[in-house]
């Protein structure tokens, strides 16, 4: 694929605790595939979904955590020009809410100031064993400066919407920053946060 | 952490350095259950790099070391059946000595010195200032004029092409200026551009100096990934090879170092090292020019003219020098910023590093080396991504109180955990630190000397450009004495706080690590103290904060001198002295190929771009986009590197 395929590249980078179904909504996303073939992920770095949004092309890389997560032991580099973050939870799991507070110590640590955060409710097709709710996801993210979303992977409620929305924020931030810039600086992703030792690898 | 660990392996690897994270990478790779483990909670082991405050808590653990009482014996003694013996391992790190720590910024203490936080986007009492660096991106096939001639080093690998993307006009003069700085990377959207800029905007040309506290350095504090070793990448070293062949280069970045120094008779001067260098260097004379650049295109292919050097084999590659007519600066150039060798080392082997030096020049840019942004830590990390992508399983803060030895076999068969849990595997591979003292009581350790610098200017002011990634090897003082290298990073290295530099020495030790390195650092830098401020004549930069450490370098011990390791125990060891990474990454490769003999070491994975679904592409029109400007970006064009300075030795 030639850098003239896309107007726009990004990273989106995911995060939360093993078991919320993170894997499983970059797979409905990226192959509208439920549930993942287990062992399917083993070898696969990140998926890329290239979308249209009002006539431009916008390439998605969308990164997963490689299951470093299980043992809270997520490399550094993960988070390294990531240009968005979506931190998942499981909206029938208390106790992935309860760590949300932990994964922004990472993001706070590791990430760029810049990265753009989406939290997300996933599982909402397992409704009546809801052990979070969505008040409180709302006042959490608000606090936190977050975008907040209910997902469904499995019904495939708001997934598209999920990174849709994510790639035409990013599009604004990118447009954003070039006019603060007031020059023609770079927008983020355009094919510059990958070390140009792979390049041979994104033609 | 209701997730239980698995207790099944192949490989069960303990410690996350670099040699250990290559071998874990290339196992998984390779279709092994791997569990990679490390005691630690950060990765890296002593390859680690730290923000300021990590660095802190790092030091102080290590402090403490000493006054640390052995735990009674533990729990595990009633795992170990009566067929089996249990191999412990050791309870605390020793492989750090002697630290000492300064500090001569300011201590007045602000109210709040805190590390800044990455929550609140943008603090306002911090300005943020445009992205001011070069950015690259790659491109096809634009670069790089491939040659098919045996010296074709411009050329990396067949299509990788790089092109520069010049954000201002203060950057295409800085550029011409260093001669194609080519490989410095930005990511987009982190980078420089999200660094904020407590102080105010220096201007190059006046030479008002910042004053910065130790309570901004806290406070920015995040910004630094200060390196417990300092290395670089040679352009054609191992490791590249490595990063390149495995894909491990997609998880890094890295920068090229900019310039070559040299430390004679009381002075820092830029090394030229390049055909563009040499032509432009005002130090030397034109005389100087040519028989230098002779010189250096005679090394390139030695070999070839064995009438040259033959009669000096038995002489030291410093009386050799005297012979070709090279004047005394060319000479301590030549010896030791191209070559970097000892004076007493022979001709061969120092026509062997100079023409090393040479062919790694040009790959990447004007000097032979590259420094990935955010620290050498990253690199054993990347692996670690890797292997953990093909199923590795990894857990840090994860401690084994023994390997346990079939009696019968004499195999290792299993570990214990710090929980009491028996982890089973055919294969094991230890770091060297984590051996007990009855392992190795028969090793013979070197020693490392380390200094970390944190200062406010660079060694070499220029005015073109802040932003300079520098290397220098000071000679020894004394006989006896080692060289030590310096190795000077700017704020877009992702190292350090915008307006510092990061000074790292390294050195292979005779004494401790300040009596090796104070009288360098004495000779290159000021303590910062308050009265100094004002003399206008101060010229060296200022010492803000300055540590000492020795590290254990347990590189190139002989596994039999270890005390009863199974044959199924394999031994990595901690960074060595060199500047290059060459030891770990050879290290790792023997390894694997003695474990594996047949499998292949860190193939290619397969591209990500190959699994595509494109699937049917829904419109997302009904998305609220419409308040989107619709303008095409004038950055997406194609913005061509303006006449590259590729004059490199080898055309």
């Amino acid at each position: 694929m030639s850098m003239e395929d896309y107007d726009f590249l990004f990273k989106i980078v995911l995060i939360g605790n093993a078991g919320v179904g993170k894997t499983c909504l970059v797979r409905r996303f990226t192959q509208g595939l439920f549930p993942p073939g287990q062992g399917a992920t083993i070898g696969v770095d990140f998926m890329i979904k290239t979308v249209e949004i009002n006539g431009e092309k916008v390439k998605l890389q969308i990164w997963d955590t490689a299951g470093q997560e299980r043992f809270r032991s997520i490399t550094q580099s993960y988070y390294r020009s990531a240009n968005a973050l979506i931190l998942t939870y499981d909206i029938t799991c208390e106790e992935s809410f309860r760590c949300l507070p932990e994964w922004l110590r990472e993001i706070e640590q590791y990430a760029s100031n810049k990265v753009i955060t989406v939290l997300v409710g996933n599982k909402i097709d397992l409704a009546e064993r809801r052990e979070v709710s969505q008040q409180r996801a709302e006042e959490f993210s608000e606090a936190q400066d977050m975008y907040y979303l209910e997902t469904s992977a499995k019904e495939s409620d708001n997934v598209e919407k999920l990174f849709l929305d994510l790639a035409c924020r990013l599009i604004s931030e990118a447009r954003q920053n070039t006019l603060v810039n007031n020059v023609s600086s770079p927008l983020p992703g355009e094919g510059k946060s990958i070390s140009y030792l792979t390049c041979c690898n994104f033609n | 952490m209701a997730d239980s660990l698995p207790t099944e392996f192949d490989v069960v690897i303990i410690g996350t350095g670099l040699p250990e994270s290559i071998l874990a990478a290339a196992c998984s790779r390779s279709g092994q259950r791997v569990l990679h483990l490390d005691s630690r909670s950060y990765y890296g082991g002593n390859w680690a790099s730290f923000s300021f405050s990590g660095l802190l808590s790092w030091l102080k653990e290590h402090q403490q070391n000493g006054d640390n009482a052995e735990e009674s014996t533990a729990s595990w003694q009633g795992l170990v059946h009566e067929t089996e013996e249990a191999i412990a391992l050791r309870k605390k790190d020793e492989t750090i000595e002697h630290i000492e720590v300064f500090c001569y910024a300011s201590q007045d203490m602000d109210d709040n010195i805190e590390e800044i936080s990455a929550l609140q986007k943008n603090p306002s009492a911090v300005t943020s200032k445009p992205l001011d660096s070069v950015c690259l991106s790659e491109e096809t096939n634009s670069l790089h004029v491939t040659s098919s001639e045996t010296h074709a080093k411009d050329t990396p690998k067949s299509d990788e092409e790089i092109s520069l993307e010049v954000t201002d006009v203060e950057d295409i003069l800085a550029e011409e200026k260093c001669c194609g700085d080519k490989t410095c990377i930005n990511t987009a959207s982190g980078g420089d551009k999200d660094e904020n800029k407590p102080i105010e905007e220096d201007n190059t040309d006046q030479p008002k100096r910042n004053r910065i506290t130790y309570s901004q350095i806290v406070k920015e504090g995040r910004r630094f990934n200060i390196d417990l070793v300092s290395k670089l990448l040679y352009s054609q070293g191992l490791l590249i090879d490595l990063l390149i062949k495995s894909n491990v280069s997609r998880y890094a970045e890295f920068k090229n170092v900019t310039r070559i120094l040299a430390f004679r008779e009381g002075k820092v001067e830029q090394v030229p090292c390049s055909r563009a260098d040499v032509f432009n260097s005002k130090e030397l004379t034109m005389v100087e020019k040519r028989i230098l650049m002779k010189f250096l295109t005679f090394c390139l292919d030695y070999e070839q003219h064995p009438d040259q050097y033959q009669a000096f084999v038995h002489c030291s590659f410093s009386d050799y020098l005297k012979t070709k007519k090279l004047t005394p600066n060319l000479q301590h150039f030549v010896l030791h910023s191209i070559a970097m060798t000892e004076s007493s080392c022979t001709t061969i082997d120092g026509l062997k590093a100079t023409k090393n030096f040479l062919r790694c020049l040009g790959r990447f840019g004007n000097t032979p080396f590259l420094f990935p942004l955010y620290g050498q830590g990253e690199i054993p990390q990347c692996f670690c991504r890797m292997c953990a992508v093909f199923g590795g399983i990894y857990c840090l803060r994860h401690k084994v109180q023994c390997l346990i030895v079939d009696k019968e076999s004499g195999r290792c068969k299993a570990i214990i955990d710090h929980l009491d849990q028996r982890i089973n595997a055919k294969y094991f591979i230890v770091e060297d630190s984590y051996l007990s003292e009855e392992t190795c009581s028969n090793v013979q350790y070197k020693q490392i000397s380390r200094a970390v610098l944190i200062t406010d200017q660079s060694i070499l002011k220029k005015a073109d450009s802040d932003q300079q990634i520098s290397i220098l090897i000071v000679p020894p003082m004394e006989s006896g004495t080692c060289a030590v290298r310096v190795t000077e990073l700017c704020s877009s290295t992702m190292t350090c706080m915008k307006d510092t530099y990061l000074v790292h020495l390294t050195c292979s030790s005779s004494k401790t690590a300040r009596e090796d390195l104070e009288s360098v650092v004495k000779k290159l830098f000021t303590p910062y103290t308050e009265t100094e401020i004002d003399k206008e004549e101060l010229t060296k930069p200022r010492l803000l904060w300055a540590l000492y450490f020795n590290m254990r370098d347990s590189s190139g011990i002989s596994r039999s001198s270890y005390n009863g390791l199974p044959s199924n125990v394999y031994v990595c060891s901690g960074p060595d002295c060199g500047l290059g990474n060459e030891h770990a990454v050879k290290q790792a490769e023997t390894l694997f190929q003695e474990i594996f003999p047949n499998e292949d070491f860190c193939p290619p994975p397969p591209n990500p771009e190959d699994i595509i679904f494109d699937g049917d592409d829904k419109q997302p029109e009904a998305l609220g986009t419409n308040n989107i400007i619709m303008a095409k970006p004038d950055s997406s064009e194609e913005n061509k590197n303006p006449e590259s300075p590729e004059n490199h030795l080898q055309n």
